[in-house]
């Protein structure tokens, strides 16, 4: 693991949470490198003036939610559903595996989706004796099913598919054999030498040792494990996983920190499962188990950070956490308490935004639009990365692009046809661009 | 059973099983057969359950024709389709009027082996099976064995309300009234609180309580007591079944229809509905709770900061106590204006309503209020207390603690319905903050062109069943639902029944 401590100013933090509330944070008192994490709540996109709006699933007990139902809202605060469970005796343990066992073939019997005994293994048994309900066991169950139902169906086709194999060789040698002529071609002969994995892997990763040095620097913090279940500490592994990639294969990498890092968590050991030389020392992914505000020394900035601009100087904290169960606005809280500045992406005023599915963005979308950011300082090209389905949807968008016009002579038609001009929004009028220019945090969850 | 297209197994049913008795051995083959080759997840651990699961209830003969088949082949029926057996013959002891000559003997004794074979196959029995054992043995004579099942079941889970509801039907049809109701008691601490139980109870335990005078008043009793203590509605057929009762006993008990008005009179015998009050203990709880879990919560943070807590609990300690609380944006959007003129409207006309009384209140609002017309603002602040949050802090949780802070006479005034908050405190507490709430809670209906408010009030007596004096007065719907409501209506029907002492 590479240890990181000079006195770099700018960090950014992406906690591991799959919904990535992208914070910034700014250290309130004297001294050290002000970690500036976006925090993305989704109130404060609703209603404010700031031109930083990451949402995310965060309920907002704001104005316009009063009325709503909140029950999904502070809902099933469990944070001790894996954590703190006691220990249970061997014999006990048995006891309870049999009667489990004997659950689940009698639920196959009767007909239900469950796998069979054999295909169950003990990490399986470990998960199923922890699990709270009969329910969630069934769930698991009908997941394994179909799982092994997909890869049943595809052994068949694979099979059917061999079958004809000897032919296709055969008729293939057949031709090659009649044609008296050189064939140019990759496989053939060609002029091309073969470029391997291996090659591409290791020009990747010594691009990473250089923005080590060089680069600016992204921290996830993987501190939210106790919040997640074990489905979604999964699914951040799995974005993790992605966040790393793609920042490998990007043009100019950032620098990574996974900073609280717990390898006995269920996130990390998936990670693991993904990545299995992550904890070789030569392998270019730092991760520590302390707390990114003891490895980064924080420098004092007064100065308002405009994410409109993205700083290089600046770390951003990006809270790596899945919820898709409850929408607390976990990261805001963090950062308050740390006394860390908060931001938002600029969602609202860049993007249209659509009914469907909230704004919330993954690890990685987050990953890639910073990346993005940095490369073209442009906020149109960047918020490329989120997902088509979130921003308004394409009849929708006819709809109020005719509602508009229907009064008007003269309409341009093309313009409903170019897909990146209906989603994004012109960012032409002047007297707009005036209220962003200054962020503060007093008034940043006020109505306009 | 499984997921396939309902639609194509109802087809299946119709054609090859409907109204048949006995089916030869060359027939089972080809249905299976078919089943197999048209149902992707059929094979052949879980066909004989299909099957037997897909004879009706009426169709004991088919099923036990195809057990012989199984074992005419040399197989032995597996526990889930011996488990589908016994449900088939809990039903039909259901149809047959669920007394204990329902089942002929040669059924039960059939029961009795299946019981012997599952409990000498597997020490412990997991909770499918056991359920359908239960199902079982409410047939027979031997139906108290089954009650170990139940501590079975706990093993992996909470027993369903099927299970509970057959022992307490059989045991109160055994007249074995205290052990109905210690299962009832269970049954209602176990299970999900949105649940009902069937009626079915209730018809059972009334019409075995007929029997004997003194039965019946004492065995009255108990069940409205009952229903009183878990707050349950019954459906029309159990006040049916009530005024049957009273009709036989004409000179013990009187039953009547009746209304209850908003003051919380009986339009019958014209007493009052007794009043809801919380006891001190109860209040003392819930307001404590109030503040460690709704305030601060996990994390403080999430909702406030520590510094605006503290300086809300001083201000209510300076401004106590208050009459009424009103949540001043909730009432401010009440009308669905974003004008800020409008909103500032509705607030000053709900606090001048209070003004007028000569009552205290406190408003509870955000600090970006201030940006509200001048005037406005300052009539609330010159006629009420006024305390503003942060923009980011969730101001809910404030209003609830400074109401029980101030007092248990405080009310509260908001539309909101406060689930959020009412699940955080714990199942419960839960009951006692929707007591607190239906007692407490004024909401703002609509404002009137002429600047006139109309506001809902909060209900002052209880909507349980309860008593008065020597009369019950009884609230029910007319239809059984699954889940109980967690509305705020008021009952409409209520019976008011007059239980004589002897």
């Amino acid at each position: 693991m590479f240890n990181k401590l000079t006195t770099i100013k700018n960090c950014i933090v992406l906690l591991p949470r799959k919904t990535v509330e992208f914070k910034r944070s700014l250290q309130s008192k004297s001294s050290q490198v002000i970690t500036e994490a976006v925090c993305a709540d989704q109130n404060h996109v609703e209603n404010s003036t700031n031109p930083f709006a990451v949402n995310k699933k965060f309920k907002a007990n704001m104005l316009e939610n009063e009325k709503e139902d909140l029950e999904s809202f502070l809902s099933a605060t469990n944070t001790d559903n894996k954590m703190g469970r006691p220990a249970i005796s061997p014999e006990e343990r048995e006891r309870r595996l049999k009667v489990l066992q004997l659950e689940a073939e009698v639920a196959r019997q009767e007909g239900k989706r469950v796998p069979t005994l054999d295909s169950l293994k003990d990490h399986h048994w470990d998960q199923i004796i922890a699990m709270p309900s009969r329910s969630a066991r069934m769930r698991l169950y009908s997941f394994l099913w179909r799982n092994a139902a997909i890869a049943e169906s595809k052994k068949i086709k694979k099979q059917e598919k061999a079958a004809g194999a000897q032919e296709r060789i055969e008729a293939i040698r057949k031709e090659r054999a009649e044609n008296p002529h050189i064939v140019y071609g990759l496989g053939n002969v060609s002029m091309f030498l073969r470029v391997y994995d291996t090659t591409i892997n290791h020009w990747m990763n010594h691009r990473l040792i250089r923005a080590m040095m060089f680069s600016p620097k992204i921290v996830l913090d993987c501190s939210y494990d106790n919040q997640m279940d074990r489905r979604e500490a999964e699914n951040a592994a799995k974005q993790l996983m992605l966040c790393f990639a793609e920042n490998r294969a990007h043009d100019d990498p950032f620098d990574l920190h996974y900073c609280n890092v717990d390898l006995e968590s269920a996130c990390m050991k998936r990670l693991q499962s993904f990545i299995p030389t992550m904890l070789n020392p030569d392998f270019p992914m730092n991760i520590h188990s302390e707390c990114f505000t003891e490895i980064f020394p924080k420098d004092n900035i007064d100065c308002q950070k405009d994410l409109e601009t993205y700083n290089a100087d600046d770390v951003y904290v990006i809270g790596a956490m899945v919820d898709k169960r409850h929408a607390e606005p976990l990261s805001l809280a963090k950062a308050k308490r740390l006394g860390l500045r908060v931001a938002r992406l600029p969602l609202d005023r860049y993007l249209q935004w659509g009914s469907g599915s909230g704004k919330s963005l993954t690890l990685n979308q987050m990953v890639n639009i910073l990346l993005d950011l940095k490369k073209t300082g442009d906020w149109v090209t960047s918020l490329k990365h989120v997902p088509r389905r979130k921003v308004i949807d394409s009849k929708e968008r006819l709809a109020s692009f005719y509602e508009k016009q229907k009064n008007k002579v003269n309409v341009r038609v093309d313009k409903i046809f170019d897909d990146d001009n209906a989603i994004f929004k012109p960012v032409n009028s002047v007297r707009s661009h005036k209220k962003y220019l200054k962020f503060n945090l007093s008034t940043w969850g006020s109505k306009k | 059973m499984g997921q396939y297209s309902k639609e194509q197994f109802a087809r299946f049913k119709k054609t090859y099983l409907e109204n048949r008795k006995a089916l030869e051995p060359k027939e089972w083959c080809n249905i299976k057969r078919t089943l197999k080759s048209e149902f992707k997840h059929i094979n052949d651990d879980n066909i004989d359950a299909t099957i037997i699961g897909a004879c009706q209830s009426e169709q004991l003969e088919l099923a036990k024709n195809y057990i012989d088949f199984i074992t005419h082949s040399g197989e032995q029926p597996n526990d889930a389709t011996l488990g589908y057996l016994l449900r088939i013959y809990n039903a039909k002891y259901h149809s047959n009027g669920s007394s204990p000559e329902s089942l002929s003997d040669g059924d039960q004794a059939d029961v009795l082996n299946i019981w012997k074979i599952l409990t000498e196959k597997h020490k412990i029995l997991d909770s499918t099976l056991c359920e359908n054992l239960i199902a079982g043995l409410v047939t027979t004579r031997r139906w108290r064995d089954g009650l170990e099942l139940l501590d079975m079941i706990k093993i992996t889970r909470a027993p369903s309300i099927f299970a509970y509801t057959e022992f307490i039907l059989k045991a109160f049809s055994m007249k074995d009234s205290s052990l109905g109701w210690s299962l009832f008691e269970e049954m209602m601490e176990t299970i999900d609180n949105s649940r009902q139980p069937n009626c079915k109870i209730f018809l059972t335990y009334l019409t075995e309580v007929s029997d004997g005078v003194q039965d019946t008043t004492s065995g009255l009793e108990k069940m409205l007591q009952t229903l009183e203590k878990y707050n349950l509605l019954v459906s029309v057929k159990v006040i049916d079944s009530i005024k049957t009762l009273a009709a036989a006993y004409p000179n013990l008990l009187q039953a009547t229809h009746c209304h209850i008005n908003y003051m919380g009179k009986c339009s019958n015998c014209q007493l009052s509905l007794q009043a809801k009050t919380l006891s001190n203990v109860e209040f003392e709880k819930l307001r404590n709770s109030v503040l460690k879990k709704v305030v601060v919560g996990g994390d403080v943070f999430q909702k406030s900061t520590p510094k605006e807590v503290n300086d809300f609990l001083n201000f209510v300690d300076r401004t106590a106590p208050y009459d009424c609380v009103i949540d001043g944006l909730n009432v401010a959007y009440s009308k669905g204006k974003k004008k800020p003129q409008s909103l500032a409207d509705m607030l000053v006309s709900v606090v001048k309503h209070f003004a007028e009384k000569n009552k205290h209140v406190l408003v509870l609002g955000r600090k970006h209020m201030n940006k509200w017309p001048k005037n406005s603002v300052q009539y609330v602040k010159d006629n009420a207390s006024m305390f503003l949050a942060d923009n980011l802090s969730q101001d809910d949780p404030f209003l609830l603690y400074a109401a029980l802070k101030s007092g248990p006479n405080t009310d509260i005034f908001s539309r909101d319905l406060m689930r959020q908050h009412a699940y955080l405190l714990g199942s419960e507490l839960k009951y006692i903050f929707r007591q607190w709430q239906q007692q407490h809670q004024y909401s703002l209906v609509t404002k009137t062109a002429s600047g006139r408010i109309v506001i809902k009030e909060p209900t002052r007596h209880l909507v349980c069943a309860h008593k008065t004096e020597s009369t019950w007065h009884i609230p029910y719907k007319m239809q059984y639902t699954l889940h109980s409501s967690d509305s705020f209506e008021i009952p409409e029907h209520w019976l008011c029944l007059n239980i004589k002492k002897i």
